[in-house]
């Protein structure tokens, strides 16, 4: 009895497990669950991640209240408000040129900066220019002064920032020379033009235009040169309309004057003269040709117009072809305002403009036609202003309150339009698709299309893949069908060893060894690209004519060995013989001298238009065929040779020729395998980046010229991410570049996936 | 029968298509057989000393070279142009720090007269890469000469070229291990200082402390002024015996001998001569770092950076993707989840390696790495310690990209273990754990190696994501060396790959660096062929096992 419970006892304790041992497995059961979903998850969160950096380029601004401020009682003084760079000092400008500060910051209350105009003149008008931060004053004796209305930050030992106004004012100048009165005046500075247009009443109530353009000493020592009066204009004959307004270029080149029939009169201020370039209507399609107003955006190229109706139109200066010069088109037609805008307010960090009526304010964006922000205020908006930064948004209403608002905005230029549509930017006679991220000059627009890195991207895979895919393709067939079984063995692990190349290797090889090898013998390589199909069949026939026993005597399946030396051999002979085909093809005539030149690299553009590089696509496509041709070949070897043995010796023996099996029988029962690999080769030679990289210009081009280059969106990457400051929206511009490839090469490598479970089922079903 | 057969084999139809798709592999083998040919020659021949040749010709055909009518160089390139023009020679002539020039063209008609004179000697430089020209004599430091026509002249070059080379591993010793160790020394006191003068209060301690700094530094400083003397004075050494020699187109010039890296006759050394220095040179390119903006010299510190990557982008990537494989394997039920998942991994493997370089830079170098720097590097700051590309981003990021690979890998040998293997072990009454533990995965090791193998493969021969994450033209130093922490997880590395890169696009004289990026690739080749043949052989090897081993 005691022996019997030991012995089941034992039992027990040799069935039972240890402690220590079970709770090390439940332990490594649920590490290695949650490890193996965390990997996983980490592996899928790089999309996640990828996603949420290219988030911010397609949200709209956000605009939040910061404070509101009573400036003044009398708002119908008001000229303009306008605020510093760090946003602590708004000012109110007023009519009598005094200009009212109020410290939002500190605690110095409101500053009165007193009159900044005096010296004895009366004023009779008053002007301000947002963009430049001019204020002009014309006075009842025909002269005129400006003021630049500047800011003057100065840090205490703390680097505390105090904000100080800095006003500095010009002589007064006679504008009209006769002594009349001012009834408006405009003036605008840059490099070379200073120039200012207004209107005179003359004591007889006529009105004349006239302008008058300064002129500054030039000194050694920065700007501090002498102004003086320069030429003088008389404009009043030109316009033979009533006129409504009158803007001068902030950079003075010239000038827009609209009269009050809706037309616009564009003078340019060129080579000392002032003269009457271009006159258009802006809404001259729609019924009412009325202009509400114009003014310029940043850059002095394009001229927002405002129809009476609030449609908003811009237009920009680009050189007419026909004309041979520079003139106003419409570039951009955005959605209408709900009445007619009584403020318009540039941007002076980019295209951006604000536009007010009534209630109603809208921030908008020139350069992609979007409206970035819009809403209806309970106050009535009589002012507004977008802040230096473009981080502020400052609305004066009714009853003299200024309301300071939050702008965040950090992608105004993104968009889908800017990434995907045609945009027509300043200084283009029409709209395109360009990518051009970068610029020499501080008023520059990014460009940030990625169609013409798509059609790079597409152009490098399209040649790569006519390159490889017939290659790669019979020679798989090849391989699982006809070669001898012995071979088969050494050939596979020698495509595996091409696959792993390193395509920074490729890429070298393509650009210093292979493109200056093409560059002189094209007509080699077309002759090459002839003769070998031809040596082929050559080599067929003269095999079928050999007798019997010749052709029993080598086995079946090793004919590749037999057609390597002819290909080779052709080859040698079709290089060689490059020159000659050169001489007899590809011949141009030198128009000056009438030479006859035989070179390849200028017969191609004479004869197609198109342009010749040395580093072409060509020569990329060539090489990505050695990343793309294993690819195919290993995987449709597989599906190829993975067909069920009953279907191939079916046919056979049914008397079907080896060819006729092959392609009767197992070719089609492994298409979707075959496509499945073209799949991965597309998506291989899409995803490719160092041969690229190195082997073309980089050019974003848009055409499939064979012989010219490209920019793929994996070589954009490589090539200006590392200038791209982080979170920028040309830093986020290359994730989405990133995000496209993701997506393209993901959605490719699925179906193909899908493909091959689709064949592996048909062949489970076969057996 | 026998005729049947015949027939069969030999005169079926659509024999024609046979041949056009042998044409298909006879086209991919040849391709691959030339380029691998290509390379492995441009490559090889980079070591190889060819002779010298003298050429005399008239001034007015090479401008290049003003009005000399005589030169010494390597013919690198006789080629015909076009029919009309003549054979165009291209000369390597050496000596830039007078011709300003590394190669020059000529017309074989214009030259008048082409010699290969015995005692033309070819001198590798420290600086200006090689000189080519006849030796004059040497001259000591008491103005002794050894005049060139002695017959123990070679002997005695030779023993003081060694000698100066002796210096020379001394001079660098106390320059970058010693001096760079009290420069490390020196800008940790400079942060501890820092951080001490950070406080609002110093308290006596505090105070103390920064005495101590004090004296430290000062400790630092003289060590630093001795060391720095004793290298000065070895460096003197390093130029009293000089080497005069004069150039073909007749310009003498001094050198010191511790400019002098290698020197040999190349018209008078024999097969096995030019052998040896064929070996010295691929020693040398191995073993030794770059010299002359990469163009010379060797390319140690990038084979070391490209291994200590790979190796730690391994040691990575290996547990999460057997891990992951486990799980998919083993544990994961089979659904719509599994399959799914399967599928995403499978892809992910053929997700182009920029799109995990662009993922690495903004996660890992900006978001993780500048978290990073400013919670343990703020002193540091606005230095990027963390927050700039280096070696753990780069490991860290190309173990992301190719753990698909491993997963895939893995998951197939895991799941190529006979489910015979598996219920016997459990049967026995092992828990699951040690059967995956004692049974499937030694089982399945040699498939788990191949992946890892594959992912090595990829990650050493992969250049464009880590272009944006920290791979440098010259790394000052490794990311291990002797210096505490040994391992420098932050330190920017130098990669064959980029290497390649660097030296044939960026490189100021290109045509004088292509020599070196061909020897490059040939080497990159070498390496990821054998890694891949590695795996294919271990793959190899495991099917023939499991063929066996089934149930």
């Amino acid at each position: 009895m005691k022996n019997q419970s030991q012995s089941h006892h034992r039992t027990l304790e040799r069935f039972q497990v240890s402690r220590r041992i079970g709770w090390f497995d439940r332990f490594m059961n649920h590490f290695i669950v949650v490890g193996g979903l965390m990997v996983i998850a980490a592996v899928m969160g790089i999309f996640v991640f990828i996603f949420l950096q290219v988030a911010p380029l397609f949200h709209g601004a956000e605009v939040k209240l910061l404070s509101r401020h009573k400036l003044t009682d009398t708002v119908d003084s008001v000229v303009a408000v306008d605020l510093d760079e760090w946003g602590e000092l708004p000012v109110l400008i007023q009519k009598d040129g005094s200009l009212r500060y109020r410290d939002l910051k500190g605690d110095r209350g409101i500053i009165e900066n007193g009159q900044v105009f005096q010296a004895g003149e009366t004023l009779s008008s008053i002007h301000y220019n947002s963009l430049n931060r001019l204020l002009v004053a014309g006075s009842n004796s025909g002269r005129f002064a400006y003021a630049k209305v500047g800011y003057r930050p100065e840090y205490d030992s703390l680097s505390v920032r105090t904000v100080h106004p800095d006003v500095t004012r010009s002589d007064w100048f006679d504008l009209s020379g006769k002594g009349e009165r001012i009834l408006f005046v405009d003036y605008g500075e840059g490099d070379s033009n200073k120039l200012a247009v207004g209107i005179c009443l003359d004591s007889e109530g006529n009105r004349h235009v006239r302008a008058v353009s300064l002129e500054q000493d030039l000194s050694l020592f920065g700007e501090g040169g002498k102004i003086s009066l320069g030429a003088r204009f008389d404009l009043t004959e030109a316009i033979d309309q009533a006129i409504q307004q009158i803007d001068v270029a902030p950079d003075g080149g010239l000038v827009l004057i609209v009269a009050e029939n809706g037309e616009v009169f564009v003078f340019f201020n060129q080579g000392g003269k002032l003269e009457l370039g271009q006159r258009f209507e802006p809404f001259g399609d729609l019924p009412d040709r009325r202009v509400g107003g114009a003014d310029f955006l940043l850059g002095d190229t394009s001229a927002v117009f405002t129809g009476w109706e609030g449609e908003n139109r811009v237009y920009s200066l680009s050189l007419d072809r026909d004309k041979g010069k520079r003139l106003y088109a419409r570039t951009k037609e955005f959605e209408p305002m709900p009445e007619l805008p009584e403020g318009y307010f540039p941007g002076v960090r980019n295209n951006s403009f604000l536009l007010v009526g009534n209630h109603h304010a809208s921030l908008r964006f020139s350069t992609t036609e979007s409206i970035r922000w819009q809403r209806n205020f309970e106050f009535e908006i009589i002012r507004g202003l977008i802040g230096e930064k473009y981080d502020r948004l400052g609305f004066l209403d009714r009853t003299g309150t200024f309301h300071l608002f939050h702008l965040r905005d950090p992608h105004p230029q993104a968009g889908l339009r800017a990434f995907l549509g045609k945009v027509r930017y300043e200084g283009q006679a029409e709209p395109d698709y360009v990518w051009q991220s970068t610029g020499g000059t501080d008023d520059f627009e990014p460009k940030l299309s990625l169609v013409p890195l798509i059609i790079g991207s597409l152009k490098g895979t399209l040649y790569a893949m006519l390159f490889a895919a017939p290659i790669a393709l019979l020679g798989a067939l090849y391989t699982s069908q006809f070669l001898h079984p012995k071979w088969r063995d050494h050939v596979k692990p020698t495509m595996e060893i091409m696959a792993s190349l390193p395509s920074v290797v490729l890429g070298f090889m393509a650009a210093l060894w292979l493109a200056p090898l093409l560059d002189t013998r094209v007509p080699s390589l077309l002759l090459v690209l002839l003769g070998v199909p031809c040596a082929t069949l050559a080599c067929n026939w003269c095999w079928g004519q050999l007798p019997h026993r010749v052709r029993t005597s080598i086995p079946a399946g090793l004919e590749f060995l037999l057609l390597s030396p002819i290909i080779l051999i052709t080859c040698i002979l079709c290089w060689k013989a490059g020159p000659l085909a050169e001489e007899i093809l590809f011949v141009v005539t030198n128009p000056e001298t009438g030479e006859r030149v035989a070179d390849f690299r200028l017969w191609w553009p004479e004869f197609t238009g198109a342009t010749y590089t040395q580093r072409n696509s060509l020569v990329v496509g060539f090489m990505m065929g050695f990343a793309v041709i294993p690819v195919i070949f290993s995987i449709a070897e597989d599906s190829l040779s993975n067909v069920p043995k009953s279907l191939r010796s079916g046919s056979l023996a049914l008397g079907a020729s080896r060819w006729q099996t092959a392609v009767n029988i197992v070719l089609p029962t492994a298409s979707p395998g075959i496509i499945s690999a073209l799949l991965i080769g597309i998506s291989r030679a899409l995803g490719e980046t160092m041969i690229v990289v190195m082997a073309t210009g980089n050019t974003p081009l848009k055409d499939f010229n064979i012989f010219s280059g490209m920019r793929a969106l994996s070589a954009n990457i490589v090539v200006e991410f590392p200038q791209a400051p982080f979170q920028g929206t040309l830093y986020r511009t290359l994730f989405l570049g990133a995000l496209t490839l993701f997506i393209m090469t993901f959605i490719i490598n699925t179906m193909a996936e899908v493909l091959r479970q689709h064949l592996r089922n048909r062949y489970k079903a076969v057996r | 029968m026998k005729a049947i057969r015949k027939n069969s084999q030999v005169s079926g139809k659509g024999e024609i298509g046979v041949w056009f798709s042998s044409l298909g592999l006879s086209l991919g083998l040849l391709m691959i057989v030339a380029l691998l040919g290509v390379i492995a020659y441009n490559g090889l021949s980079v070591f190889w000393p060819k002779r010298v040749v003298q050429v005399e010709f008239d001034p007015q055909s090479a401008p290049d070279l003003g009005s000399r009518s005589a030169v010494a160089g390597i013919i690198t390139s006789q080629k015909v142009k076009s029919q009309e023009s003549p054979e165009e020679w291209r000369l390597f002539v050496g000596n830039k720090d007078q011709y300003g020039i590394s190669y020059s063209y000529f017309d074989r008609d214009s030259l008048l007269k082409v010699t290969q004179p015995e005692d033309l000697l070819v001198l590798e430089r420290t600086a200006y890469g090689k000189a080519i020209g006849y030796p004059e004599h040497i001259s000591g430091p008491s103005g002794e000469l050894v005049s060139a026509e002695h017959p123990e002249f070679a002997e005695r070059l030779g023993s003081l070229v060694r000698e100066c080379q002796d210096r020379g591993k001394e001079i660098r010793k106390l320059e970058t291990r010693e001096i760079g160790a009290i420069h490390e020394a020196l800008e940790n006191l400079r942060l501890q200082q820092l951080r001490l003068e950070r406080q609002s209060e110093l308290s006596s301690k505090d105070r103390e402390a920064l005495e101590k700094i004090e004296k430290e530094r000062a400790r630092y400083e003289s060590l630093f002024t001795t060391l720095a003397t004793q290298a000065r004075s070895l460096r003197d050494l390093q130029t009293s015996h000089k080497l005069q020699y004069r150039l073909a187109s007749g310009e003498e010039i001094d050198l010191p001998i511790g400019e002098i890296h290698r020197f040999f006759y190349p018209n008078q050394i024999g097969f096995w001569g030019r052998a040896a220095v064929f070996c010295n040179h691929i020693k040398e390119f191995l073993l030794s770092e770059p010299r002359e903006a990469n163009t010379e010299g060797g390319v140690f510190p990038a084979i070391f950076g490209t291994f200590v990557m790979t190796l730690f982008m391994c040691v990575i990537v290996t547990p999460f993707g057997v891990l992951a494989a486990i799980y998919l394997c083993e544990y994961a039920k089979d659904g719509v989840f599994v399959r799914v998942v399967r599928i995403a991994i499978n892809n992910l493997a053929g997700v182009p390696s920029i799109v995990f370089g662009v993922f690495g830079l903004g996660f890992f170098v900006y978001l993780v790495g500048g978290t990073l720097d400013e919670l343990f590097f703020s002193l540091r700051l606005p230095t990027p310690t963390f927050g700039t590309g280096g070696i753990l981003w780069a490991s860290l990021t190309l173990a992301l990209m190719t753990v698909p690979v491993v997963i895939v890998a893995a998951e197939e040998a895991l799941t190529s273990v006979s489910p015979g293997l598996r219920e016997s072990s459990m049967a026995c009454g092992a828990s699951k754990w040690q059967t995956i533990q004692r049974i499937v995965l030694p089982a399945s090791a040699p498939g788990v190696l191949t992946g890892m193998i594959l992912a090595m493969a990829r990650g050493a021969g992969e250049v464009a994501p880590l272009m944006l994450l920290g791979v440098v033209k010259i790394a000052p130093s490794l990311p291990l060396d002797n210096q505490f922490p040994f391992l420098h997880l932050d330190r920017k590395f130098m990669h064959l790959g980029f290497h390649i890169y660097d030296l044939g696009f960026q490189s100021p004289d290109s045509e004088a660096a292509l020599p070196m990026v061909f020897a490059t690739t040939l080497l990159l080749i070498v390496l990821v062929v054998v890694l891949n043949l590695a795996a294919i052989l271990i793959r190899n090897r495991l099917r023939r096992k499991y063929q066996i081993a089934g149930f």
